[in-house]
């Protein structure tokens, strides 16, 4: 090598240095445009020859955008009614194209319609041509389709699908909607267990993916299930309350004063003023109470301005409020709401179980456990077990008297009932005054207690809930202790003053219920659109 | 440290007289002064020291094999027990926890002087897990819960709460 060679090797390599990216670019462009003219030449020759001689070509394409045109006579059979007693029928369904194969001369179709699939085949033969199947092959996953198909029974179970037993054999195929060639995220990685997915490596969707395209993760069946079993929840809940002869009410949730005390509260600008989102619809269960209606829940969003990022909070969930006046004892009221609980739970194991194994089979867990009537421990009696248990460097868990339960606290405490009593669910009573709301009523036995208690699922928090204060004169020395400006709760203590019942009740979260419930580790599992201080979209 | 750990030993293998025992340099290595004048230096060779001393040798292995396996723990002890950092706690614990599965004591089947060094070594860290840990590392606990209650060895040492049932299930992660 001479030296003006070494000279110009060494520019070369720097410029190549420099403009590696750009040539890297330059190359996809160029790939991309030249896959671009391959496509489209593709594209003409195949309408070439289909133009030439295709027979089957009125059987399949692609529908005009629908815009109500038309009301064909036709019905369309849902997914899961395709049984064995349909054999040799021709039907029409509407579904999406869930994975497709070609393999030659056929083309094989999983067609997925909510949690049921169904195997579907176009083969090459009197009733498909070959442009027909290769159209069938080249359809973009999750886009809709109608299909028109006869039923064929199979000699061997198709494992991978829900409709086991039948195939459809497609006669005519037209797509009702196209789905973008890229997916965000498959739907096939979305539902794949987590340990699974480590040992074979195979990719897992993280939960922030999941969620910022909540569209497509929402069609899997696993979320199918979380979410028809939510409703569920909700279902449950409202015919329980209706039979026992609760009222629903619709409470306002823009609020002049902060219900649980000042902090966490959102504030909104109110045309001149400033209000607030409500916690809870706390005071106007109450008043309603007040007002005669003796018996109410609610079912609406409730807002909690706390910074927590957890796997347990959210900024705005689904609460389920119930309220009631008892005659002489709280424990009326704490009976009412185990019995309803009990009774959600019973609802979901007798008519959910499809749900619950669907979920079951991605995040496997414990069949949820409860005893009837459900286990009530006192708040003294479970710091006492907690103490003799936690004797952890002679200093580490001796909880003060009035000390609220730490979270790693209350999860031990539920492993504990779950091995004495084989129970998931259990009602802890009479907590520290000091840690519950100002309307809270203290006991009668011990001022520095309180009738107040909370529910558990699993060891986790579900209901918190309490006698109220139904003395103006109480509740006002009640909420100067808490340093709340009287002005602001005026309308609320006024309404205890002309007869007030006494009266108890609790605030349920639907999304922790469910995520409890199913054994799932978050809550934004079992939210639709979760709101947390980081995410305000979708 | 050391200096009540070898007290507690010395009652452990019912020597009555208290040693004269100091500690040297930034480690605080124990040093014993016998009484000829001669002095012995480190944890492990003054134990050893005391066991003969008390004429219960069988603490040190009655067959040549378990005598090389005290020697082994005793090691493991000094090398990888003491300061550890908070990483190599969970290995080590899981080591302890797989070599554990099938024996009550360390070495053999009886109490050696590998089972106190090992036992007042760890203290410090077993009385620090949680339920769900020590239910994690179910041989360690055992093992820990037993020698804590073996007659004589637990001086010093505050007791550990150990809950016999499971209260976590297996397949739990």
């Amino acid at each position: 090598m001479t030296k003006e060679q070494v000279k110009g090797s060494a520019e070369e390599e720097q410029q190549a240095a420099q403009s590696k990216k750009a040539l890297k670019k330059q190359q996809k462009e160029a790939e991309k445009a030249a896959k671009k003219a391959e496509k489209q030449a593709k594209l003409a020759a195949d309408q070439q020859t289909t133009e030439e001689d295709d027979f089957a070509q009125d059987r399949y394409g692609v529908y005009a955008l629908m815009q109500s045109q038309e009301k064909p006579d036709r019905s369309l059979v849902r997914v899961c009614e395709l049984t064995p007693d349909r054999a040799e029928q021709t039907v029409w369904v509407r579904a999406r194209v869930h994975t497709s194969r070609a393999k030659g001369k056929q083309c094989f179709l999983v067609l997925r319609q909510q949690q049921w699939n169904v195997q579907a085949l176009v083969a090459v033969g009197e009733k498909a041509s070959k442009q027909m199947v290769k159209f069938c092959a080249n359809i973009t996953k999750e886009s809709i389709v109608d299909v028109e198909a006869v039923v064929q029974k199979v000699e061997q179970k198709i494992e991978s699908c829900s409709q086991q037993d039948v195939e459809l054999h497609i006669q005519k195929l037209f797509v009702v909607s196209q789905a973008e060639p890229r997916l965000p995220l498959q739907l096939d990685d979305a539902v794949r267990p987590e340990v699974e997915g480590d040992e074979e490596g195979r990719a897992t969707v993280n939960q922030d993916t999941r969620l910022d395209n909540r569209v497509i993760d929402l069609r899997t069946t696993t979320s199918q299930a979380i979410f028809r079993l939510q409703s569920g929840v909700c279902q449950l809940f409202r015919d329980t309350l209706t039979k026992k002869g609760f009222v629903e009410i619709q409470t306002p949730k823009i609020i002049s004063a902060a219900s649980e005390g000042g902090a966490n509260v959102f504030t909104v600008s109110y045309f001149k003023t400033s209000a607030y989102l409500a916690q809870s619809p706390q005071l106007y269960k109450q008043m309603c109470i007040c007002a005669d209606f003796d018996k109410v829940f609610c079912v609406g969003p409730v807002f909690r301005a706390e910074d927590s990022n957890t796997h347990r909070h959210l900024t705005e969930f689904v609460g389920l409020d119930i309220e009631m006046a008892f005659n002489y004892h709280y424990h009326e009221v704490i009976d009412s709401i185990t019995d309803t609980m009990v009774q959600i739970f019973k609802g979901l194991r007798d008519n959910f179980q499809t749900e619950i194994q669907t979920v079951c089979k991605q995040y496997p867990s414990e069949p949820f456990k409860f005893l009837e009537p459900t286990l009530r421990l006192e708040f003294t009696e479970a710091v006492g077990v907690l103490e003799a248990v936690a004797l952890l460097r002679s200093a580490g868990v001796e909880m003060g008297d009035e000390e609220d339960l730490s979270t790693p606290n209350e999860k031990l405490l539920g492993r504990l009932v779950k091995e004495k009593y084989d129970t998931d669910f259990y009602v802890l009573d009479k907590y520290p005054l000091a840690v519950r709301p100002f309307y809270t009523m203290p006991d009668p036995q011990n001022p520095k207690y309180s009738n107040s208690y909370d529910m558990f699922m699993r060891g986790e928090e579900i209901l918190s809930g309490a006698q109220r204060v139904h003395d103006a004169q109480l509740l006002t020395e009640r909420a100067l202790h808490h340093s709340i400006d009287l002005e602001k709760i005026k309308a609320y203590i006024d309404s205890f003053r002309y007869g007030a019942p006494p009266h108890a009740g609790g605030g349920i979260g639907l999304e922790r219920v469910t995520m409890l419930y199913l054994g799932l580790h978050n809550v934004r599992q079992t939210s639709m659109f979760p709101r947390d201080p980081k995410r305000l979209t979708p | 440290m050391a200096l009540r750990e070898l007290s507690s030993l010395e009652k452990f293998v019912g020597l009555k007289r208290q040693k004269k025992i100091s500690t040297q340099g930034e480690r605080k290595v124990p040093v014993l002064q016998n009484n000829n004048g001669s002095s012995l230096i480190g944890l492990v060779t003054i134990s050893s020291h005391l066991v003969s001393e008390a004429k219960k040798t069988e603490l040190l292995g009655e067959s040549v094999e378990q005598r090389a396996v005290v020697q082994q723990w005793l090691e493991y002890r000094l090398t990888r027990l003491d300061n550890c950092s908070q990483d190599e706690v969970n290995i080590i614990l899981t080591e302890l926890n797989e070599y554990l599965v099938d024996k009550v004591y360390l070495a053999g089947n009886s109490i050696t002087l590998a089972d106190a060094l090992m036992y007042y070594g760890i203290h410090h860290i077993i009385s620090e897990l949680a339920v769900q840990q020590k239910e994690k590392y179910l041989n360690v606990t055992r093992w820990f819960d037993h020698i804590q209650h073996y007659p004589g060895v637990r001086h010093h040492l505050p007791p550990v709460i150990v809950l016999r049932n499971r209260v976590y299930q297996s397949n739990q992660h």
